[in-house]
């Protein structure tokens, strides 16, 4: 039953590629098989959102999938946001709103923010909050990065060719 | 906490996962987005010795209609519902209802028949199966089964599921364009699983009701309809006087229990003051 | 000589953490890199909160193919010793705790053998497999059942199940109640809570040269943890290395010593393998500390003006199964008996308060402390009192508090208070709020558009940077006070400054080099911060009770001013002129008047560290290296109001938050954002507190908040924004003038929210005197009353 499987994923770009036992949940194949250990673990129950990764596009509790189950999907993680000299909009703004302490909550929270923003490209407050209840966070109190979402939005928007 | 060890397959069609049921029976668990079931296996609350996942069942992933019927199959994501032209024509209550249920990731993943399947009473989707006159399709080797949301739905995490069967598809009933509906609930925190909800949908033609169907969840074993709530409507003009016998039968058919989140006494109230908060939504041009 | 950087200091300058910390590079314990032969380590914990272990057998669990070990509390006892808080309080029980239950558990949660693996997913399935048999006894878990005569005795060396009583009284309590024109009573009730930091604790020890034992930990309080693990494992302090990396949050409850860094660090010094632990948030829930479980009878005796003329306190404190280490089982015990006086002018003065062991998880630290509750106490009978005399709460509040031209005042239990800003911070929240407007608004009826609206206020101390004296009147005689902090000068000119903190989330990189480069006078970004580490600064009491801007400000000031006396010393000898006449600015230093007569930082260290050719003076030591210590006074006050606005539907008893100020004073602010940051996640902490939290047992001890999907955090929908001004009234008690601000905000949100939804529902002559304020039970308040 412990018997490993082959498993094949792209994650942030390349294509990799493991055996894994079927168990194995795809958040400890990311931090401790690929060594990708921006994306943590809060509680492995499904509410804290410190685990989220973006799965085919889309925001994913990497606690709640097995790697195999999700075998030949496109995944990206924290890690692949910004560039080597430049920090994404998204981080320079939560950056600048002092949208982080601690930090662990962050890359879940990063991550949401990109698919609300590619989903949503003017989102009002409310919209930014139901969207950041993916996540929990125990330091900040929210209020910066519910700011740094909106300002994201806004330089995303400059940024994006007429 | 990690799960235990099991073996795991994938197979590509419904005939190949029916069969995989058949060879494992009661040792299989079907895998579908995985947001209720995996939280259960870390916390080695479900053990199952087989995962048999649909994931890779594509032909389960269609919304379509079909007669008098929306069917929805058993890897559609409640995000895609939710966002589904189809679905927001023909079952606006279904589209209302998405947003409330569990978070935006989990949207993204978990699908509407799995959380059928899973039967949380605090779940919104169940109640929503009720008001909507569902039929479940089961499918095994044997073959197909229709199971009316009423008779599915036995107690907490409890269905009518048999060992070899999946939940293939659930098949609502189209709205009428002209029906109104609703979805209420109160929760005790914005990540909080809700302590009590109703779903509704009712139909007028004249200014008198000629159709409610109401189903209320988190305040029992199970995801229940409100039959006696629903007669105080039908026949009448939905007025302040049916409301409250509406309201008044609605709390008086229910049999909540307490729990650290809410007592029965709350929740019996709750049923009453979200059921005439739906109505008297449905009420606003 | 003089510094002229007068910069750094009160500018939101951005945190240099975030960077990494948002590429994902941050460095959490279970982030590190681990050897390829550590091993790792399940716990295996009881279901029964009360029973007696007559067999474990570990056979299937040692058969498991990569199960290297299964140890039990006997294996255990002769690794470590029992540990125990050491509290010198007279009438205190003492009592020690076992690192694994060896032959009785006292709550759920307690483990009873551990696991050892070559994976965290092997140690689980081995954990799993280890059976136990436990004969299960009586339970007690109620604050008040505890000291029932029937009640069964949780610890053996804790007659009565009572930790600890203290009492106090000022000779005119009588006096006062007799004259009072009215007694105020009023029992208040809290929820039992725990911090849940998103990080899981953990530890990674590697044995490693020339240190016997590096020991990676997510701990708050890195040197009382090296002390304690030499203590209790019975080895050398100075062959211990304990590192701190990133830490997700602790809150409290990473300062506490925990069984399972006894047990890590025991095995990996036997096994002579690394060894990993990291916790699940199961055992989080069920084995961190836990805090809050009180119980406070307040009767207050005031005149027809509403003056308080004596108060008596009767506090109750759940200690939980065990007296955790370091402070004990008795901080919420001390601490609520002694701050619940806060801004008033309380003189005459009466408590007892007791301690109470029950068969539940250790209580210690949790952001607040007692505050929450003893100002939730205090801050209601305010409410109480202007009810009862149909005086505005506000007004009730400004007339008893101390006027800022009567500070300093000791308050009646010897506590200083030297600056402050009670009066003006709550003027200003209330003019923030428009609480006038607000008040107006509501002679019209509460009840509007279906939902009840009211405003509550806290106005509070909060206690910071304790010093050793301020633990000691606490019965902490062995928690130190004092921090430590090294400049050292390189001999490029850039600045290292080594502090004996630990930070988990504060900001401590960016906040301790603003201090570090005004008072050295260095370019900001010369400065780097290095902490967490024993191997790296001196001893220290570590990062706690929001203490660090106190102590660890206080001390780099000092040991910057000895670093820039040396490099003034050298610079002035190098240029030809007096020390005095030396100024320092901006990593350059000149001869007072003349510009031109400079040099750098680099230049004067080349000299420090001979490496140029120009001589030292006279009797100068090598390096720029200097090292102080700052103890500060028994504590350091900061004070705060809070006013929240809330709307509670009358239907379905939910809370809306509709409008939140605080005015904060702590002292000379370093940073504001960051200040505003600790503030607002303070508030929202308390907002579950007040509304959502709670950890529940059931009477037989059992858990029934085992995930978070029972025990509630606030999200982003359950709070609002915030409204925050600072008034700066900086210590004249303490180096650098700072006070502490880590906790306000938790301890101002919970009374001001419960005070807002006791006022919206006044009209229905309710009592509102326990939390969370949950839908269901304010419906019921709501529904009794006729509403
Ligand atoms: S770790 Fe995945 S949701 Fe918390
Ligand atoms: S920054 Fe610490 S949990 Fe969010």
């Amino acid at each position: 039953m412990n018997d490993e499987v082959r498993v094949t994923v792209t994650v942030n770009g390349r294509r990799r590629e493991a055996r894994v036992e079927p168990r194995r949940l795809l958040v400890d194949f990311l931090r401790h098989d690929l060594g990708l250990t921006g994306t943590h673990i809060g509680c492995e129950q499904g509410v804290c959102g410190a685990c989220t990764v973006l799965l085919d596009g889309r925001t994913a509790r990497s606690c709640l999938h097995f790697a195999v189950a999700v075998d030949g999907s496109d995944i990206r993680t924290v890690e692949d946001l910004a560039s080597l000299d430049e920090l994404h909009p998204i981080q320079e703004m939560f950056h600048r709103k002092h949208a982080l302490q601690c930090g662990f909550c962050t890359p879940g929270f990063l991550l949401t923010t990109v698919e609300l923003l590619e989903r949503t490209a003017e989102p009002d407050e409310g919209a930014i909050r139901e969207a950041l209840m993916n996540n929990v966070c125990r330091c900040t109190g929210y209020a910066n990065i519910v700011d740094a979402v909106a300002e994201a939005a806004v330089e995303l928007r400059r940024r994006k060719p007429a | 906490m990690k799960p235990a060890p099991f073996s795991f397959v994938a197979p590509e069609s419904l005939d190949e996962v029916v069969q995989a049921l058949a060879e494992h029976g009661d040792d299989a668990q079907i895998l579908a987005g995985g947001q209720s079931l995996v939280p259960l296996m870390n916390l080695r609350l479900a053990r199952p010795e087989v995962v048999v996942s649909i994931n890779r069942c594509h032909e389960l992933d269609y919304i379509r209609l079909v007669d008098d019927r929306l069917v929805v199959g058993a890897l559609v994501r409640q995000i895609d519902a939710e966002t589904s032209p189809l679905v927001q024509a023909e079952c606006p209550l279904l589209a209302k209802a998405l947003p409330h249920v569990g978070l935006p990731a989990t949207r993204n993943r978990g699908t509407v028949c799995g959380s059928l399947a899973h039967c949380d009473p605090l779940a919104e989707l169940p109640a929503v199966a009720l008001a909507l006159d569902a039929e479940l399709v089961l499918t095994s080797a044997a073959g197909e089964r229709r199971v009316p949301a009423d008779d599915f739905f036995l107690t907490e995490m409890t269905t009518c599921i048999e060992p070899g069967e999946v939940v293939a598809a659930v098949a609502l009933a189209r709205q009428d364009p002209s029906e109104r509906s609703a979805l209420h609930e109160v929760s005790n925190g914005g990540h909080a699983f809700p302590v009590g909800g109703v779903a509704l949908r009712w139909a007028t033609v004249d200014g008198v009701c000629t159709m409610a169907r109401i189903a209320a969840f988190g305040v029992g074993s199970v995801a229940q309809r409100l039959g006696d709530a629903e007669k105080a409507l039908v026949g009448s003009d939905l007025g302040p006087e049916a409301i409250a016998a509406a309201v008044a039968a609605a709390r008086a058919e229910v049999n909540p229990t307490g729990d650290i989140h809410a007592d029965a006494d709350y929740r019996r109230h709750l049923v009453g003051v979200l059921l005439e908060r739906g109505l008297l939504e449905g009420e606003a041009p | 000589m003089s510094s002229d950087t007068q910069g750094a200091v009160g500018q939101s300058v951005l945190r240099r953490e975030d960077e990494y910390l948002l590429r994902g590079q941050g460095r959490f314990v279970d982030d590190l890199p681990t050897p390829l032969n550590t091993l790792h380590l399940a716990f295996v914990l009881s279901p029964y909160a009360h029973a007696r272990i007559s067999e474990i057998d570990a056979s299937e669990a040692l058969a498991l193919d990569g199960v290297v070990d299964v140890l039990t509390g006997a294996d255990l006892a002769a690794m470590v010793k029992p540990i125990a808080a050491q509290i010198e309080l007279p009438g205190y029980s003492f009592n020690t705790r076992d690192v694994l239950a060896a032959d009785e558990v006292r709550f759920a949660g307690e483990a009873v053998a551990v696991v050892v693996a070559e994976s965290q997913y092997l140690a689980e399935d081995g954990a799993e497999l280890v059976q136990v048999d436990y004969e299960p006894l009586p339970v007690v878990t109620d604050i008040a059942e505890a000291t029932d005569p029937a009640a069964p005795q949780v610890n053996p060396t804790v007659p009565g199940n009572v930790y600890f009583e203290g009492r106090f009284a000022t000779e005119g309590v009588a006096a006062g109640f007799e004259a009072a024109a009215h007694v105020i009573a009023e029992d208040f009730n809290s929820n039992r809570v725990t911090a849940v930091p998103i990080e899981p604790r953990g530890c990674l020890a590697v044995p490693e040269q020339p240190a016997n034992l590096v020991f990676y930990s997510s701990t708050q309080i890195h040197h009382l943890l090296r002390t304690a693990l030499a203590e209790f494992l019975d080895v050398a302090e100075s062959t211990l290395r304990v590192v701190v990396p990133d830490v997700g949050g602790g809150f409290g409850i990473k300062a506490a010593l925990y069984p399972e860094e006894f047990v890590c660090a025991a095995l990996a010094l036997r096994l002579r393998r690394p060894v990993k632990w990291i916790q699940d948030r199961y055992g989080a829930l069920l084995t961190d500390v836990h805090a809050r479980d009180n119980h406070y009878r307040v009767e207050a005796a005031i005149d027809d003006d509403g003056i308080v003329l004596a108060l008596r306190a009767e506090i109750r404190t759940n200690g939980g199964a065990y007296s955790a280490l370091p402070f004990g089982c008795t901080l919420e015990t001390t601490g609520g008996a002694r701050m619940i006086v806060g801004p008033y002018r309380i003189t005459e003065y009466e408590y007892t308060a007791t301690a109470v062991a029950t068969h539940t998880a250790p209580v210690l630290a949790y952001r607040g402390v007692a505050q929450p509750v003893c100002f939730m106490a205090i801050e209601g009978i305010m409410d109480r009192i202007a009810r009862r005399l149909g005086l505005d709460p506000a007004e009730v509040r400004l007339r008893n508090m101390v006027p800022t031209a009567e500070l300093p005042w000791t308050n009646i239990v010897g506590v200083r208070y030297d600056t402050g800003s009670f009066v003006e911070s709550l003027e200003l929240a209330m003019e923030m709020a428009g609480y006038d407007e607000f008040r107006a608004s509501q002679a019209q009826g509460r009840l509007v558009d279906g939902k009840y609206r009211g405003i509550g206020i806290c106005s509070f101390t909060e206690v910071s940077g304790t010093g050793a004296p301020g633990w000691r009147a606490r019965g902490l005689t062995r928690l130190p006070g004092f921090d430590s902090g090294t400049v050292k000068v390189e001999p490029t000119g850039k600045v290292t400054a080594f502090v004996s903190h630990a930070h988990s989330g504060q900001g401590h990189f960016t906040t301790f080099a603003q201090v570090v480069a005004d008072a050295l006078g260095a370019q900001l970004e010369d400065v780097t911060v290095v902490e967490g580490d024993t191997a790296a600064g001196p001893y220290g009491t570590n990062t706690f009770a929001s203490r660090s801007a106190v102590t660890g400000g206080g001390a780099l000031i000092r040991a910057s001013e000895k670093a820039r006396l040396k490099l003034a010393r050298i610079a002035a000898f190098m240029l030809e002129s007096t020390p005095e006449d030396i100024v320092v600015s901006d990593g350059r230093m000149h001869v007072a008047g003349v510009p031109s007569r400079a040099l750098s930082f680099q230049e004067v260290a080349e000299t420090a560290y001979a490496m140029n050719t120009s001589d030292l003076p006279e009797g100068e030591s090598f390096g720029v290296e200097e090292t102080d210590f700052y103890d500060p006074p028994l504590v350091t006050m900061a004070n705060a109001t809070h006013i929240a606005q809330v709307a509670v539907d009358a239907a379905d008893g939910t809370v809306d938050i509709e409008g939140y100020v605080v005015v904060h004073d702590c002292g000379r602010v370093i940073n504001p954002m960051i200040v505003d940051g600790q503030v607002m996640g303070g508030v929202a902490q308390g907002i579950g507190e007040a509304l959502m939290e709670e950890f529940v047992y059931d009477p037989d001890g059992g858990v029934r908040t085992a995930t978070l999907m029972d025990y509630l955090l606030p999200s982003s929908v359950d709070v609002p924004n915030y409204q925050i001004a600072h008034i700066e009234s900086p210590s004249i008690d303490t180096v650098g003038g700072f006070k502490g601000v880590g906790e306000g905000g938790l301890i101002g949100a919970v009374a001001a929210l419960v005070n807002a939804v006791a006022d919206a529902l006044s009209d229905l002559g309710v009592n509102v005197n326990t939390k969370p304020l949950r839908p269901a039970l304010l419906s019921r308040l709501i529904r009794e009353a006729g509403g």
